[in-house]
């Protein structure tokens, strides 16, 4: 007998298995979500964050364009505090990108997307940041920024009000089988070790680039290539529409402005594995080179942080490679494929079509269990919770001084500066099970994502865990020096000027202020997670709640 | 192998922009007087760079508590990466009072030349209505200025029309050119007359060119073009000096003015050149006598004398030449009171909502001066003055007159 029972296990905590785990839930279906790090913390996480109007694909993938089109329209609909609807302008600093144009713009017009050439001293007035390298500008309304977290969040959530349950940092490590028919699976806990069972009527396999590992705990092969993309974040939005290069999708082509900061992107190279994911000096180079050459503001800006995600792409069996390949995605019934009932993956794809995704592996295993309810994942809104997915652009007007002079009462102290990060938007996520490390917390508060890179606010957190998780000292010492540990290995990257420096601002706070590793040597618990991942925190309480 | 990398990388990585340099340590923070003494403003770090990310791209500016910025530019001062905080707040501050519109407080104490003319001109009325308790209950209903708050005495006698029947001294070893400001023209005429005195007493001829204020009250109540016009006609002014002559301020924020924020804040084109020729006259005096040019033959002066560091004089970066050029004269006993800002940082104090605050963050300075007893207070800056006197109940005075005294110009 297994631990627990439900009627659908869905594996990985991006977009797609948040996004099927609400579309089960609507359509009334009991489901779990296993993941084995935090939500939105594999490719979801690691996106640039562009919401795609389906331009930058509508010349060689025009059937993934479509989607774009489509999908974006809907995400602006049911995600709203999800998406920051910045527009976006292709930009031609080129000859060859000029050669360019009329494909874009007849691809743009096959896609049904809204495409508007203007002056580039119209478009400059507009978009001051627009550099002088800039020869002509095609508008694209529909372009925009999505947030990856908020929308993962968002997604889980929802799904949560409908009854559904997620466990972070729940590794699958088998499954349970009847003849060859999927039974339920076997999970770990990652921190405690611990074995669970969970029999289930059907198992989702959402883990994108990892798909195939899950797959071949049952002998069957999804073949996903991993191809790595680097980014880099800059302090601030620089821009105020996202700016794309009107060209043949290259590296650095990208300008993503991104509630508080501007994301450049990103490269395209594979990789053996999805986590082993090195970056490079030239490409972070490469990046700002790049981005400089479409807008002013990118080379004086400083650069904060570099990280790299990976690319899912599902191999169709095509020649193509990297960016070649389609940004399609399958639906791989592996009852008709394999002969394994009750299992299905779902591959391939992106983040802005992750709901149409999670719709069609949905509705697949749906037919398969008997239930007829359609999908309502595109009528009704995301989050019916505005004070929980409170984005950060509506938190400037928020933080005034209501009645300012003889109002003695003071003004509420703040967690992170940098992100405007209130105590009441953190407060939430220590009572939440999911929760288990300061990056959780970051992912969905965007606390420690400013200039300073957690440097202040990992203490304020550390001391919250004492007071509101009921953690011990030691033990939120721990956590926050894995948490700096998380953010130091991004910051690494982009050591020179004020990031340089701003390390070590870091250093002289933790390491002599606080004498952090001579703590660490000596009086506090191990890293429960070990090398490659930041600890987590659990107290017998809080266990005892899941 | 490294050179070609060093090359690689200043290709790449243009020099920041000025406002990425902070690195939250909050040094500013820990000297801000207003944060000090009020829990509704979130300080220097957060109003200045950390909003100052949100502002140009941000649909709703963070202004909240904005206006408690009082201008007194310590965090600039302290800040260890050389972040312009105060510009950025002050910036974003005119920025909501243009959106919003100007008050009528801030256009009379803003024309602050304007006012002074009027009120030099009628100075004994002027004078009676600023003690009047029932103008002045009108006056803060009005126009918003407290009724405790002292007003400055007008003086019929203006210092520029003083100076145009002053002889002026045939032997003479050098020229400087005097920006006296409206304190000296319409307040405090006395002042000027001793720098005059000072100045040729050691051999320099001083001229005073034709001049507009400052500018200063205009910046801190919100109107930067109005500060940016009477600086421009002064940058214009000085210009036409003699590229060689030195240029002396009594007045610690004129002297900010001219000297920095002219060409840093309000961007005026020959700024800079201008700027590099003024000194505030207790440098000067220093710096005469590090020349060994200082006429040193100074009269005893007993007195039992407490220094004020003006906040704006540490924006100066000279340190505190009063104090060194004091101790030069035999008999001065002087103390530096080392408690901050005064409060009352030009016109913000005297604003009725601010009243309250301004004597709050000068409460440490007041109690210590109140305990430390003394004959004088002595501040470069003519609102610290004011200030003390009003709050610590003592007696003040520009260090210039302790100098003068010395010369038995007393």
């Amino acid at each position: 007998m297994p631990d627990t029972t439900t009627g659908v296990v869905v594996i990985g905590g991006g977009s797609t298995g948040a996004g099927v785990l609400r579309d089960l839930s609507m359509r009334g279906i009991d489901a779990v979500l296993v993941e084995k790090g935090d939500l939105a913390s594999g490719t979801t996480g690691r996106s640039h964050g562009l919401l795609h109007s389906g331009g930058r694909y509508c010349v060689n993938d025009l059937a993934a364009a479509i989607e774009c089109v489509e999908e974006g329209r809907i995400l602006r609909r049911i995600a709203k505090t999800t998406v920051e609807d910045t527009g976006g302008y292709f930009v031609s600093v080129s000859e060859e990108d000029l050669a360019w144009e009329p494909r874009f713009v007849e691809g743009c017009a096959k896609a049904g997307i809204t495409c508007e050439r203007i002056p580039v001293e119209e478009a400059r007035r507009r978009e001051p940041a627009l550099s002088r390298h800039v020869r002509t500008v095609f508008w694209i309304p529909e372009d925009g920024h999505l947030d990856p977290f908020y929308l993962v969040v968002g997604n889980v959530e929802s799904a949560r009000r409908r009854g559904a349950q997620v466990r972070t940092y729940t590794e699958v490590t088998g499954f349970l089988k009847n003849d060859n028919r999927v039974s339920g699976v076997v999970t770990r806990d990652i921190f405690t070790g611990e074995e669970t069972t969970i029999g289930c009527q059907a198992v989702i396999n959402a883990t994108g680039a990892w798909a195939g590992f899950v797959a071949r705990l049952l002998d069957v092969e999804v073949k996903v290539v991993p191809v790595k993309g680097v980014m880099v974040v800059l302090s601030h939005r620089v821009a105020h529409a996202t700016i794309n290069r009107c060209h043949k999708p290259g590296d650095g082509d990208i300008i993503v402005p991104a509630l508080s900061v501007a994301i450049l992107g990103t490269t395209s190279a594979k990789v053996p594995h999805p986590e082993v994911l090195p970056i490079e000096w030239d490409e972070v180079h490469h990046m700002i080179e790049e981005g400089a050459l479409m807008a002013d503001g990118v080379s004086t800006a400083r650069a904060m942080r570099a990280y790299a995600g990976v690319r899912p792409l599902y191999d169709l069996g095509a020649e193509a490679e990297g960016r070649e390949m389609s940004r399609n995605f399958a639906v791989i019934d592996h009852e008709a494929r394999d002969g394994i009932a009750g299992f299905a993956s779902i591959v391939g794809g992106k983040v802005t079509t992750y709901r149409l995704m999670a719709e069609r592996v949905t509705d697949l295993v749906a037919r398969r269990l008997g239930v007829r309810t359609p999908c309502t994942t595109a009528e009704v809104a995301l989050n019916d919770r505005e004070d929980e997915m409170d984005q950060l652009r509506h938190r400037p007007a928020q933080l005034g001084v209501p009645k300012p002079h003889g109002d003695e009462l003071g003004l509420q102290a703040l967690i992170c500066e940098c992100e405007l990060v209130r105590p009441q938007d953190v407060a939430p996520w220590f009572k939440d099970p999911a929760v288990r490390t300061l990056e959780d917390i970051r992912r969905r508060t965007r606390s420690g994502m400013g200039p300073c890179q957690s440097a202040i606010c990992s203490y304020r957190l550390a001391g919250r865990l004492v007071t509101e998780r009921g953690l011990d000292g030691p033990t939120a010492t721990r956590a926050m020096a894995d948490f700096l540990e998380t953010r130091w290995r991004g910051v690494r990257h982009v050591f020179w000027g004020s990031q340089l420096r701003q390390a070590q601002v870091t250093t002289g706070v933790h390491l002599e202020l606080f004498n952090l590793d001579r703590q660490l040597m000596h009086d506090l618990p191990p890293s429960l997670a070990g090398e490659g991942r930041g600890g987590g925190f659990e107290t017998a309480e809080v266990a005892s709640q899941r | 192998m490294i050179t070609e990398e060093t090359e690689t990388f200043s290709d790449t990585v243009e020099e920041e922009a000025p406002v990425e340099a902070c690195t939250k340590c909050t040094a500013c923070n820990t000297v801000c007087p207003v944060a000090r003494s009020t829990d509704i403003f979130r300080g220097p770090k957060f109003l200045g760079p950390e909003s100052e990310r949100y502002r140009s791209h941000q649909e709703t500016a963070v202004t909240a508590g904005l206006d408690l910025c009082s201008g007194c530019k310590l965090c600039e001062v302290t800040c260890p990466s050389q972040v312009t905080i105060q510009e950025y707040i002050r910036r974003a501050q005119n920025k909501g009072a243009e959106e919003g519109g100007r008050t009528l407080r801030e256009w009379v104490l803003g024309h602050t030349r304007l006012l002074s003319t009027f009120g030099s001109m009628t100075a004994p009325l002027a004078n009676f209505g600023n003690r009047n308790p029932l103008v002045r209950m009108l006056m803060e209903k009005v126009v918003g200025i407290h009724r405790k708050r002292p007003l400055p005495r007008y003086q019929w006698l203006t210092f520029e029309r003083w100076m145009k029947r002053h002889p002026r001294p045939r032997q003479t070893r050098r020229t400087v050119a005097y920006f006296y400001g409206c304190w000296v023209n319409y307040n405090e005429r006395r002042l000027g007359e001793q720098v005059v005195a000072i100045l040729e007493r050691n051999g320099i001829d001083v001229i005073v060119p034709k001049q507009k204020c400052c500018g200063i009250p205009a910046v801190v109540n919100s109107n930067m073009d109005l500060a940016r016009k009477y600086g421009s006609e002064n940058v214009r002014r000085l210009s036409e000096l003699p590229a060689d002559m030195d240029i002396i301020a009594s007045s610690t924020s004129c002297g900010l003015m001219l000297k920095h924020d002219y060409a840093h804040l309000l961007e005026i084109n020959g700024a800079e050149k201008v700027g590099a020729r003024v000194y505030d006259i207790c440098e000067y005096l220093w710096m005469l006598h590090e020349a060994g040019e200082l006429d040193v033959d100074f009269q005893p002066v007993p007195m039992r004398l407490l220094y004020h560091a003006p906040c704006h004089l540490k924006s100066h970066g000279i340190g505190y030449p009063a104090t060194r050029l004091l101790r030069l004269i035999p008999g001065v006993h002087l103390e530096e009171v080392d408690e901050g800002c005064c409060g009352i940082s030009g016109t913000f104090g005297m604003k009725v909502e601010k009243y309250d605050l301004s004597m709050k963050i000068g409460s440490r300075l007041f109690e210590a001066v109140k305990a430390a007893g003394s004959d004088s207070v002595l501040a470069d800056c003519e609102t610290c003055r004011m200030q003390v006197e009003h709050g610590a109940g003592s007696r003040s005075a520009h260090p210039i007159d302790i100098v003068a005294r010395a010369y038995g110009h007393g």
